[in-house]
């Protein structure tokens, strides 16, 4: 009957033990996706708020500098320009025609602008019909007529004119400026700009591997030469907007041109000049003028990186370390449960031997009185039959002997259940374990057992019950000596050592019995269990030993081997439970000199 | 020789009955009740040197008995026999002032000895008693005349 249910038993550890397994799996991977997403979300936030804030403030900083940019570049042309229209008003306002249709006074005229630097090419007076009157150049002009020409049109109508970059006569891009003369008569003085100076105003400005400054007209005719992409006088790629005050600053997506180029994302800032109604343009790749901006984020991305990597490690070690401590107290949990368990037993155990023994004992005592009666009545008669006699003799002996067999195990279910309350004493184990095994050493010797005690010689006196702890080593070695049942010879070795971080003494006893087999040894502190012969043992020694050791606070593990032997170890406090602290006799001149000992060796 | 005249008091008829017989062949005089309150009552008529007495009985139990018993103030000595086995009760009764207590079950032989001893008991105290008051008689004898005045009274 036994051994299935054994069998059942470790089927049932094992999927337990499977079950427990994938409980702590599932909860690593609980405690890591809860950290995890308890430490990214709030990082990932963190990390996404400082790089659009950074962004944004990035941005408006490049735009800035952008305008600023523009706005200096405008100055500077509308300076050039200003600086030549102005010149040239001055001198048709000073002069009188027929002063200056003179060559020489023109020629003085035109050296005076161009003393500082090359200024102009050249420098021409025309008459309201648009022919010339008087020329200073390196072109041969004075047969021309510009009546029909726009800029004629135009300086008639508005006394100032800057022209476009146009080819004109002399086939070469280049813009000129026209003013009135005041008074009726009507005359211009026009002067071409020295394009090279003008451009190269423009065109020189470099703004990093990818800027390029250039100026268009509101047709969209580039009036200098971009530095990448166009030239001056041809169209440019792009629609111009409508004249705007002030600067705009745009970015251009990525785009590929109708000549298969591909044109990267870009900054571009415009604004239009007041006069000629040119549009000033700024340009530069995205990716260069934000690459300060980008590499910020690079190093965010790189420190969010980091950090989610870091989170990740250090929750899966916490976890891990948790995992660990909650292993450990299920464990403890669980040999707690099993300390319960088995205690339970017992006290159910107790209870019932208790009332057992107690039924079984009156009658026992008839039985007892009933057979003195016969012993009585056969001491008063005399019998020729001396074989009956001996016979009923015989008979009546046996009665007894198992009357008293009868009796020790009443007596040992009722110790076993014993309420009786513990007489607690200084005991002196080292010598209480001398007296026992003296007691026990003629039994032993008849088995070929010898003991070897290994005593430590500075154990101190601890406060038990001398009685109880009495029935704990008498029970324990008669075991052990019990166990040798089947060896020629053996040994028991009582080794005493002070436990001092668990404030007790630690004995071992160690026999070289024939051990307890695996499956028994879960057992053996159960009362009623025994693999002792029948009538040899009543099952109850080593589980009394139990509860008395539990009630005298101590404790009880045991390990062993089929066949090498058994060690238990045995765990005694210095002091009992408080309960059973109540039970000192009072006026116990040992006790009292106990504790002042104990409370010296805590000094 | 004089045997010591014995009550015995158990709830177990055939126990009582049985040992009764024993302790009659060995000479003793024995008398036999079956619960607390009836070996009060013939405790209250009737002398006995030695009670030999079951704890756990229906009605009046052992203890109970016993201390019913020591309130009567008689030269008795009483034996405690249990088969409970609860120590701790046995020792509570020698502690209100039992003899001994014996545990079933017992050898009759066991229980003689005992019971010897008990009846020796007894009369060392009843023979303890008579000198004391005799020596008291001789210090003032008025006072144990009024004792026994006093006690003629009460009777």
């Amino acid at each position: 009957m036994e051994e299935p249910a054994q069998k059942n038993d470790n089927p049932d550890e094992k999927s337990l033990e499977a079950q427990r397994k994938s409980q702590y799996s599932r909860l690593f991977r609980r405690f890591i996706l809860l950290t995890i997403v308890c430490s990214l979300v709030p990082l990932l936030l963190v990390g996404w708020g400082i790089y659009m804030n950074y962004t944004r403030f990035a941005n408006s900083r490049m735009i800035n500098s952008f305008q600023t940019q523009v706005a200096h570049h405008r100055s500077i042309i509308e300076l050039f320009l200003e600086e030549r229209s102005s010149k040239l008003q001055l001198i048709a306002n000073t002069h009188s025609l027929d002063h200056l249709v003179k060559v020489s006074n023109l020629n003085y005229i035109f050296e005076m602008i161009n003393q500082e630097y090359q200024s102009i090419t050249d420098l021409g007076i025309i008459d309201e019909r648009g022919n010339h009157l008087a020329y200073i150049g390196p072109y041969d002009l004075m047969d021309k007529n510009y009546s029909q020409a726009l800029w004629f049109k135009e300086v008639m109508a508005k006394g100032i004119y800057i022209s476009d970059m146009f080819m004109g006569f002399r086939k070469e891009p280049h813009f000129i400026i026209a003013v009135t003369s005041p008074g009726k008569k009507k005359w211009i003085l026009r002067a071409t700009i020295d394009t090279e100076a003008f451009r190269s105003l423009v065109e020189n400005v470099r703004i990093g591997k990818t800027g390029e400054v250039y100026l268009v007209n509101q047709q969209g005719i580039f009036q200098t030469s971009p530095r990448f992409h166009g030239k001056i006088m041809t169209k440019a790629p792009f629609p111009v907007e409508p004249i705007h005050e002030g600067i705009k600053v745009r970015i251009l997506k990525g785009i590929t041109d109708d000549r298969n180029q591909n044109l990267p994302r870009q900054v571009v800032s415009q604004t239009w000049l007041k006069e000629p109604r040119w549009m000033l343009v700024v340009k530069q790749d995205f990716s260069e003028a934000f690459t300060d901006v980008n590499h910020a984020n690079y190093a965010t991305l790189i420190f969010l990186h980091l950090s989610a990597l870091t989170i990740l490690i250090v929750s899966i070690l916490i976890t891990r370390y948790m995992i660990t401590i909650i292993k450990k107290r299920d464990i403890e949990t669980d040999e707690l449960n099993n300390q319960l368990m088995q205690a339970g037993k017992l006290a159910a155990i107790g209870e019932l031997s208790a009332g057992v023994a107690h039924e079984i004992n009156n009658p026992l005592a008839i039985v007892l009185t009933e057979r003195q009666i016969l012993l009585d009545m056969m001491d008063q008669k005399t019998y020729h039959d001396l074989d009956f006699k001996k016979q009923i003799l015989d008979s009546m002996s046996q009665i007894n002997v198992q009357i008293q067999r009868c009796k020790r195990i009443t007596q040992n279910l009722l110790r076993f259940a014993r309420r009786t309350k513990p007489i607690i004493e200084t005991v002196n184990l080292n010598a209480f374990i001398e007296e026992v095994t003296e007691l026990m050493e003629r039994e032993a010797r008849t088995s070929g057992i010898k003991f070897f005690l290994d005593l430590d010689e500075n154990l101190p006196p601890l406060l038990s019950d001398p009685s109880q702890l009495q029935q704990v080593f008498l029970n324990m070695i008669t075991n052990s000596i019990d166990a040798h049942e089947g060896k020629p010879y053996g040994s028991i070795q009582i080794c005493t050592r002070s436990d001092e971080q668990n404030g007790g003494i630690q004995v071992e006893l160690t026999d070289t019995g024939s051990g307890i087999a695996p499956e028994n040894l879960s057992k053996i502190f159960d009362p009623f269990f025994t693999i002792k012969p029948v009538g040899k043992g009543t099952g109850l020694g080593l589980s009394i030993c139990y509860s008395i050791i539990k009630r005298l606070g101590g404790n009880i593990t045991v390990k062993s081997e089929v066949s090498i032997g058994t060690k238990f170890t045995l765990f005694f406090p210095y002091k009992p439970p408080p309960d059973l602290l109540e039970n000192i006799p009072s006026n116990d001149e040992d006790i009292e000199a106990y504790f002042h000992i104990n409370s010296k060796r805590r000094d | 020789m004089k045997r010591a005249k014995i009550l015995l008091v158990d709830d177990e008829v055939v126990f009582t009955n049985n040992v009764s017989r024993l302790l009659k062949t060995r000479g003793y005089r024995v008398t036999v009740v079956n619960s607390g309150d009836s070996a009060i009552k013939i405790l209250e008529e009737e002398n006995f040197d030695v009670v030999v007495l079951d704890l756990k009985m229906p009605g009046m139990d052992g203890i109970t008995t016993l201390k019913e018993l020591k309130k009567l103030g008689l030269f008795t000595e009483t034996l405690i026999l249990t088969g409970h086995g609860a120590i701790d009760t046995a020792l509570e009764a020698i502690k209100l002032g039992a003899y001994d207590y014996l545990t079933k079950p017992c050898e009759i032989d066991g229980l003689v000895d005992k019971i010897e001893g008990a009846w020796e008991k007894k009369d060392e105290d009843e023979k303890e008693d008579i000198q004391k008051k005799i020596s008291k008689a001789i210090e003032s004898p008025r006072s144990v005349y009024s004792e026994s005045r006093r006690k003629r009274e009460k009777v």
